[in-house]
């Protein structure tokens, strides 16, 4: 047949599928039309009314086959079968409420948890980046050993000798991080921008949506102030103006014209606002930064020339650098091992995320897998009890084909249903999650459930539904008659058949064992994180983050000019404070407990000579006022405080931490020894390399994070140094988050144009730092209960159908004897030789799976033998609880009752 | 009743399209009756054989149906030829003589090689 007359045929195929009850009834009038005109001249031949319709009848044939034959030549046969089916497979799922509603709901937690968690993995750690070529883009690093030495950024002199002498790397782009403090019709607002290079949209490939980006013509000094703003900061801070571009934003320092809008893409290695030139910073043009080697403030991302391999980049960056520290000795300390990693753009951005996701992505897999595994098995069962309905229908003449695509169509129904749903609770999880990923990356903001997740769920859902339709056994063709023969009372399905069921509920029971021994790791490391001890006194201080004094453009010595002024801003915002109500303390340094400040310079102390391969000590710079320590509660341990005539002019004097007094002095007292800054790159700071005398040591805090060792620190006197920083620390005596409004009130009324960062006590800055950890420790903690209660209903399920199956089988033991104690016992061993063997394959599995979760770990092996007992116990308990249900209502059955069903 | 043959797949249509020339518009049952006519009743033509037959020439355009009275009043469905159908009627008429012919001489065993 030709095409033309293939498709009328098809079109006419499809026009009878949509108008087929219409021609029912004319075929219908046509075949009695037929019937009639052959009884017709039957009877003219001479037989009765009744003998020439019979004749007539018979002659034609069946009006149903016929009618049925006709059916399948008009429309499409198969599409028909299959609204029939669903519909058939709609009824039959309404009758048995409770296995699908249970169904439906474990499918819909499985897939919603998993659809959740990838639309977060992809967003975050799977998408092409939305730079042109993203997977181009290099992110080099420089680190050393010791606190503060994962990221050192690199200085300008650097880059420069990388940009001379790595040609697989296309173009090197340079940017640092900076705040500004916009000011205008608002209250004054930090703003955080990267200070980039103009071939900085070159190198990363990004294209401005309004406007214009920066060019090399905005590079150095005596060039307009420029701003591109972030598509985010643009419709968050201005709801999209498209009439931006050209205004005038005012800053601390003067203003910078918005040059254009970005396109959405994420900035590393913190969310940013807006990308600014460098002319912003003078202190970024100034000689010592640009000349300075060890004065590292840019980071650096490059593109791989065309052509060349990230091998290659990282090979020549490490020959470049090698020579680098061969040239220039004084820079790079040998023995803190001072290194660059060379990482593509895109796992940079999701590094920190990575593990956490995965572990999260796994988890939710083990719960779908363990939902599935109980899907599987409620529909053995239900396909045990559905088998003399299978039977008949195979004896009307339904082939083997038909039965499967019934089978097909019921549980696509079944997991689709239970899809839908579960994108519905993935819409809430997302929420949730991106508030969890936030912390991790900046790529959260690409979150969302679009059509590739969708297309996630729909395929593990059809998937599912496979999975299902083909455990269910189904005769070869063609044994159909021998199937028929004996289906009609086998009742508990095969041998085969119960294999797998029990194999499936030792393989959730393992996998519940493994979620959850995670989750009791994670939990665990939660409680030892919560309970570590931060080294301050109490956590009832209130911390008030104001930086009164201005950094501008950098420029040293006017930052000089503007000190007295802050400081005495801080005094009279001590003093106010002081007066309120229950205050005991207040106190004024450069940073804030719990919080850091993240500096930190090499130190030297007088008389000591460094031992051989030891790497140079460094300290965190830091200042605090007479009663900082005290209003922080951080214990003095040795010597005093420091004292009001620690000022300027007075003899200079340091109070040094219990972590930097055992580097320094091991075993001495360190009181009355000195100590001085020291290092190449002082040269670029206001601190003096001058002698200072420890007048005090104080006990260590956890600043660096709570999982972080304590980082050595050296307090200056607030007075005697530039009023860096800026935390201001209350104590009272009574709650003291009641003070919270008044404090923040004064800091307004003294310093109205100081953006404020968050007033919160150390309690909750704790709290913060702990709350990711505390939501990824819940979510594998729920999804580790809702395994094992999926696993117990999977045990109880299968148990309870043996019992039901083994009826009769109980009623004759019990005739013969058994008492109900034996035949509890006896269901009681079946369902044990499950949890046990489930149990031991689990804690192999977790023992063996929990070494990859190390990095999430913290004060807990990941082979805690606390855990894995409790976990074991747990799912113990709630294992033979679950098997005790259906083994009591076994030892309830009436042999009398039992035998003659 | 006497032994009779089932129509042939495909030669079926040709009869139709063959009747419905030779007697212009027709109803099914005139159709079959005519068919078991032609054939000296050696076939028999059950409707569930007949009607997806005709229902396959009218999707393909060769036949049209219309309800019509019958020639005792009775409505029934009757069939006509199309212009397509006639087309289509001249080539399997050709195509079949040709098959016919193949097959003949096929069975037909060759004088000469007969021993």
């Amino acid at each position: 047949m030709a095409v033309v007359g293939w498709i009328r045929v098809a079109l006419a195929r499809v026009a009878g599928f949509f108008s087929g009850s219409r021609r029912d009834d004319d075929l219908q009038e046509e075949l009695r039309a037929h019937v009639e005109m052959a009884t017709a001249e039957n009877i003219r031949r001479g037989m009765d009314a009744d003998a020439a319709r019979r004749a007539a009848m018979l002659e034609s044939g069946g009006v149903t086959q016929a009618a049925e034959a006709v059916r399948d030549r008009r429309g499409l046969p198969w599409l028909d079968g299959i609204v029939a089916d669903v519909k058939y497979a709609a009824r039959s799922l309404r009758h048995s409420r409770a296995f699908t509603s249970v169904v439906i709901i474990t499918l819909a937690l499985g897939i919603g948890a998993n659809t959740a968690i990838f639309s977060v993995v992809r967003a975050v750690l799977l998408k092409p980046l939305p730079h042109r070529d993203g997977d181009r883009l290099v992110y080099l690093r420089q680190s050393m050993d010791g606190p503060g030495g994962e990221n050192l950024n690199f200085s300008v002199p650097e880059v420069t000798d990388f940009r001379g002498g790595v040609k697989s790397l296309g173009g090197i782009a340079e940017y640092s991080t900076w705040t500004i403090t916009m000011r205008g019709d608002r209250e004054a607002e930090r703003v955080n921008v990267g200070l980039v290079t103009g071939n900085y949209f070159e190198v990363m490939g990004l294209s401005p949506i309004l406007g214009r980006v920066t060019r090399p013509s905005d590079d150095g000094p005596g060039v307009p102030a420029v701003m591109v703003l972030t598509h985010e900061f643009w419709m968050k801070r201005f709801g999209g103006d498209t009439s931006i571009v050209g205004k005038q934003i005012k800053t601390e320092t003067g203003s910078a014209t918005v040059i254009g809008v970005l396109q959405p893409a994420p900035t590393f290695p913190t969310r940013m606002d807006a990308l600014m030139n460098m002319v912003v910073s003078k202190h970024h043009l100034s000689a010592q930064m640009v000349q300075g080697r060890t004065h590292r403030m840019t980071e650096v991302v490059a593109r791989l020339a065309s052509g060349s391999s990230l091998e290659q980049a990282r090979t020549e960056v490490n020959a470049v650098y090698a020579r680098m520290q061969g040239d220039h000795k004084d820079s790079y300390d040998p023995n803190s091992h001072y290194r660059v990693a060379v990482i593509p753009f895109k796992v940079a951005l999701g590094e920190r995320a990575r593990l956490t996701l995965w572990l999260l992505m796994a988890a939710a897999a083990f719960v779908l897998i363990i939902s599935a595994a109980n899907v599987v098995n409620l529909t053995l069962m239900r396909g045990v009890r559905r088998e003399q309905e299978l039977v008949v229908r195979a004896a009307l003449g339904a082939g083997v084909l038909r039965l499967r695509r019934l089978m097909v169509v019921e549980n696509l129904l079944l997991t689709l249903t239970g899809a839908a749903l579960g994108v519905v609770f993935a819409v809430g999880g997302v929420r949730l999650l991106t508030s969890l990923a936030q912390r991790y990356s900046t790529r959260s903001n690409e979150i969302r459930l679009d059509f590739a997740v969708l297309g996630f769920a729909l395929a593990l859902s059809t998937g599912v539904a496979l999975l299902l339709s083909f455990v269910a056994s189904l005769p070869k063709e063609g044994t159909f008659g021998s199937w028929i023969a004996a289906g009609a009372r086998r009742t508990t399905g095969g041998v085969r058949r119960q294999r797998l069921q029990r194999g499936l509920v030792v393989a959730q029971i393992a996998v519940s064992v493994v979620l959850l021994a995670g989750a009791g790791l994670l939990t665990r490391t939660m409680v030892q994180l919560s309970e570590v001890n931060t080294g301050l006194k109490t956590e009832q201080v209130l911390a008030i983050p104001a930086q009164l004094l201005s950094l501008g453009d950098g420029d040293f010595s006017r930052v000089m000019q503007g000190d007295a002024a802050a400081k005495e801003g801080y005094d009279r915002i001590s003093r106010e404070i002081r007066a309120l109500p229950g205050v005991v303390a207040v106190g004024v340094g450069s940073t804030i407990p719990l919080r850091g400040g993240n500096v930190g310079f090499e130190v030297k102390a007088e008389g000591r000579v460094l031992a051989v391969g030891e790497a140079v000590p460094r300290a965190e710079v830091r200042t605090a006022d007479p009663e900082y320590f005290h209003a922080a509660g951080i214990p003095l341990l040795r010597g005093r405080s420091f004292a009001a005539t620690d000022r300027r002019g007075a003899g200079s004097v340091v109070v040094i931490n219990q972590a930097l007094a055992d580097k320094l002095f091991r075993g001495q007292d360190p009181v009355g020894k000195r100590v001085a800054w020291t290092g190449d790159v002082l040269r670029f700071t206001p601190f003096s390399g001058d002698w200072r005398t420890i007048v005090g040591v104080v006990g260590n805090t956890r600043d660096g994070g709570l999982d972080a060792e304590y980082p050595p620190a050296m307090y200056m006197p607030f007075a005697q140094e530039l009023a860096i920083g800026g935390g201001i620390v209350v104590r009272a005596d009574s709650n003291i988050a009641a003070l919270t409004a008044a404090a923040t009130r004064i800091v307004r009324a003294i310093a109205p144009t100081v953006p404020l960062g968050q007033v919160m006590t150390i309690a909750e800055i704790k709290s913060q730092a702990l709350s990711p950890r505390r939501l990824n420790a819940a979510l594998v903690s729920s999804f580790g209960m809702l395994a094992v209660i999926i696993a117990a209903v999977g045990i109880a399920g299968v148990l309870a159908f043996s019992v039901s199956a083994r009826t009769n089988e109980i009623g004759v033991r019990m005739s013969l004897g058994a008492d109900s104690g034996r035949v509890q016992r006896m269901i009681l061993g079946e369902g044990g030789v499950l949890l046990v063997s489930g149990l031991v394959l689990g804690v192999v599995g977790a023992f063996f799976g929990a070494g990859v979760m190390r990095g999430l770990l913290f004060g807990v092996a990941p082979h805690d033998p606390a855990t894995f007992a409790g976990v074991a116990l747990l799912m113990s308990l709630i294992g033979v609880v679950a098997c005790w249900i259906p083994a009591l209502r076994a030892a309830r059955i009436d042999p009398a009752i039992a035998m003659r069903a | 009743m006497p032994d009779k043959l089932d129509v042939k797949q495909g030669t079926l249509a040709l009869m139709i399209l063959k009747t419905l020339e030779s007697l212009g518009a027709l109803h099914g049952y005139g159709i079959a009756r005519r068919i078991e006519e032609t054939s000296g009743h050696r076939l028999s033509l059950n409707y569930g054989t007949l009607y997806p037959a005709l229902l396959k020439l009218e999707q393909e355009g060769a036949i049209v149906a219309e309800w019509r009275q019958s020639e005792n009043n009775r409505r029934a469905k009757f069939y006509s030829l199309t212009a397509a159908g006639r087309k289509q009627l001249a080539r399997e008429t050709r195509d079949w003589h040709e098959t016919a012919e193949l097959i003949a001489a096929f069975l037909t065993p060759r004088r000469g090689r007969e021993a």
